[in-house]
Parts: structure tokens; sequence; C-alpha cells
């Protein structure tokens, strides 16, 4: 995984008029935390540390040049606008070089469910230790060819190198489950389709039939 | 449809609509989602509605989940009724639905027959409300 190089200033307001002040000038409210040290309240440049996420995913490595300090960083806790999505604030863990950190890794689910079969993800992430400097963006999970009722576990998945899974290898991750059939699904709603007052729609054909008949 | 089993009270006041949600704001167990782009009172008919619209379209292979629960009754007075004489009797079930918050999701193999089947149900409901996917509100 890349370095992105990010510029970090302190910051010297704080509260609600000082975080909104940072985030009207373009930048987003950050503390850094980690080693036993004090916390550092930082401000990065919006546009570029959106960019970074996007590419780099959640678990982006990050070096901040902190006044002509060097920290290298990783996103513990990252807040965003739940309607515009941008970011708010984020929360930083300083980490060093060849430093084991446990992070929450994505997974990816790839191929095509068997026919009759749906997917159920009970979980979109695993816990995985790694070293910070070689952190895994995203895991993949190949659901080709499995039957229906077969669990995939934590313990089943393929980590990339370097890396161990941190959390319990017995998670279940995901479950190839019987889809309903379209019967099932009818009675579900046909009660209720009545007491709602619903109509289904007639085919345009036998709705003209009907009003002929009538005439 | 989604009624409460008991209440502690029978009728209430009318929940508050200012602000946004706090909470339920991203996709956590399908692959799609309805959010709300205004606060509105969602009733528990429209919540049934927008289900069997979802439901309807899909026709098989796929799973809904209902994120909000219309737990506060709403009151009314009968028509033509000189005011006083106490609160109206309980007339309907709500949720209230603050901007932000993610009020069905929807886990089906097809992109587009999952996108048609959400807006079909946003066409049900009372406010504005977008399509989100997993994959966009986590990163």
């Amino acid at each position: 995984m890349s370095e992105v190089r990010l510029p970090a200033e302190p910051r010297t307001e704080f509260g609600k008029g000082g975080a909104r002040r940072t985030r009207r000038a373009g930048k987003i409210p950050a503390v850094i935390y980690g080693h036993g040290a004090d916390p550092r309240h930082v401000s990065l440049p919006a546009r570029e540390f959106a960019n970074a996420i996007r590419h780099g995913g959640l678990n982006v490595l990050l070096t901040l040049d902190l006044e002509g300090d060097e920290q290298l960083a990783i996103p513990k806790a990252i807040q965003r606008h739940a309607i515009k999505g941008i970011y708010e604030h984020v929360d930083l863990l300083a980490v060093r070089r060849g430093e084991k950190v446990t992070i929450e890794v994505p997974l990816r689910v790839v191929g095509e469910v068997v026919s009759g079969g749906l997917l159920a993800q009970e979980n979109t992430s695993v816990s995985v230790e790694a070293e910070a400097t070689h952190l895994p963006t995203e895991i993949e999970v190949s659901i080709d060819g499995l039957q229906i009722g077969t669990q995939v576990t934590a313990g089943d998945l393929k980590l990339p190198g370097g890396s161990s899974l941190a959390g319990d290898p017995e998670q279940v991750l995901l479950i190839i489950q019987e889809a309903p059939t379209a019967e099932q699904l009818e009675a579900e709603t046909a009660g209720v389709a009545e007491e709602l007052g619903i109509v289904e729609e007639k085919p345009a054909e036998v709705a003209s039939t009907e009003t002929e008949n009538a005439q | 449809m989604l009624i409460p089993r008991k209440v502690k009270h029978r009728k209430q006041h009318h929940p508050s609509r200012s602000g946004a949600a706090k909470g339920g704001t991203q996709v956590s167990f399908g692959e799609y989602g309805i959010q709300a782009l205004e606060p509105a009172y969602v009733t528990n008919r429209q919540i049934e509605s927008a289900r069997i619209a979802i439901n309807r379209h899909i026709r098989r292979g796929g799973k809904v989940w209902i994120n909000i629960y219309p737990d506060r009754p709403l009151t009314k007075k009968p028509a033509e009724t000189r005011m006083g004489s106490g609160k109206g009797s309980p007339e309907w079930w709500i949720a209230n639905v603050k901007p932000g918050r993610v009020l069905f999701e929807l886990s089906f193999p097809n992109e587009a027959i999952a996108r048609q089947a959400l807006t079909r149900a946003i066409h049900k409901l009372p406010m504005k409300c977008r399509i989100v996917t997993r994959e966009a509100s986590e990163i």
C-alpha cells in the first residue's frame, strides 16, 4: 500500500465554533494519538484527505508534515456528514515503521451466487493484524460454486502475506441462503395488500376485454 | 402492518421534526438502501406499501430490511367538532424520520432491478429520498 503525504497544521481553536471555522477554510479538524503520548490537535486539507481515502481505502497510511516533523498515522475513526458526505472529523492513530497494528479490513465479495441462492453478508469487514506500512486495503472472498447452506468464516479467508487474523476465526462472514420463492413473498404481502387497498395492475389485454364485455 | 404491542402512553405529543439523524445513516445489512433527505412522519401504512412495492418488483432472490419502526401514535379529532373536550383518538402510527436516516435496505444480485424496486418504494414515501449503496457509504 502506498503512503500519502499530507500537510498538517496544529490547531489552536477548539469547540463547535473553531471546528466550523476550520471546515469553512477547506480543512478537516483531526486529532493524532497513540504510543502513550499526549493527543495533538491538527487540521488536514479536506480535498487531499478525501482523495487519499478514495484511492487508498479507509486504512490508508498517511505521512503527515507537522511543523517540520514527519508523523506516520492511519485513520482510526472518521466522522462524515450523513447527507453531504463531507468529512467532519478524523481520529488518527500514530504508528511507527515495522509496528504491527490491528485494523478492520473491508471484504470484497466476488463471483455469482448459485441459482436459487441468496447471499447474506453477516459482516462487511474483518479484524486483521498487519505491519503498519503493509496494510491490506481489502480482502477478496469468492462465492463462486458455493452451495446453499454454506458459511464462510473468518478462518476461511486467504489473507495477504504478512498479515494475520486478529479476531475470532469462527466469526461467520457470509452465508449462502435459499432465496424465498415468489409464492412465499406473495403470501406474505397478500393479506396486507387487501387491508391497505392496493389493487394489482392488470395487463392491458385483460382490461380491454373486460370493458368490451361490459358494453 | 407494524403496530406496537403496547405503549406507555396512548396519546402522545407530536415528536420533534428538527435536526438530523444521529444513527442509522449508513447501509449496514443489505447492499442498497433508501436514505431520507427531509424530515417526515412515515406511517405504518406507507412503510408496508413501500415494502410490498419492493417485494413485488424483485419477485424472488432478494432480501428486504426495514430499519424504522412506527412507534409513535398520532391523534385526530373527528370532523366538524368544536375545539376542546380533550385530545382526539389515536389515528395513525408513525415513525419519526430525520434527514440522513436509512429507511429500507435491500440485498439483490442485479443492481438495475434493485434500483428500480427502491425507486418504486420511494414513490410510496412522504419525503424526498435517495438511493445509497454500501460501498459509497463506507468510503
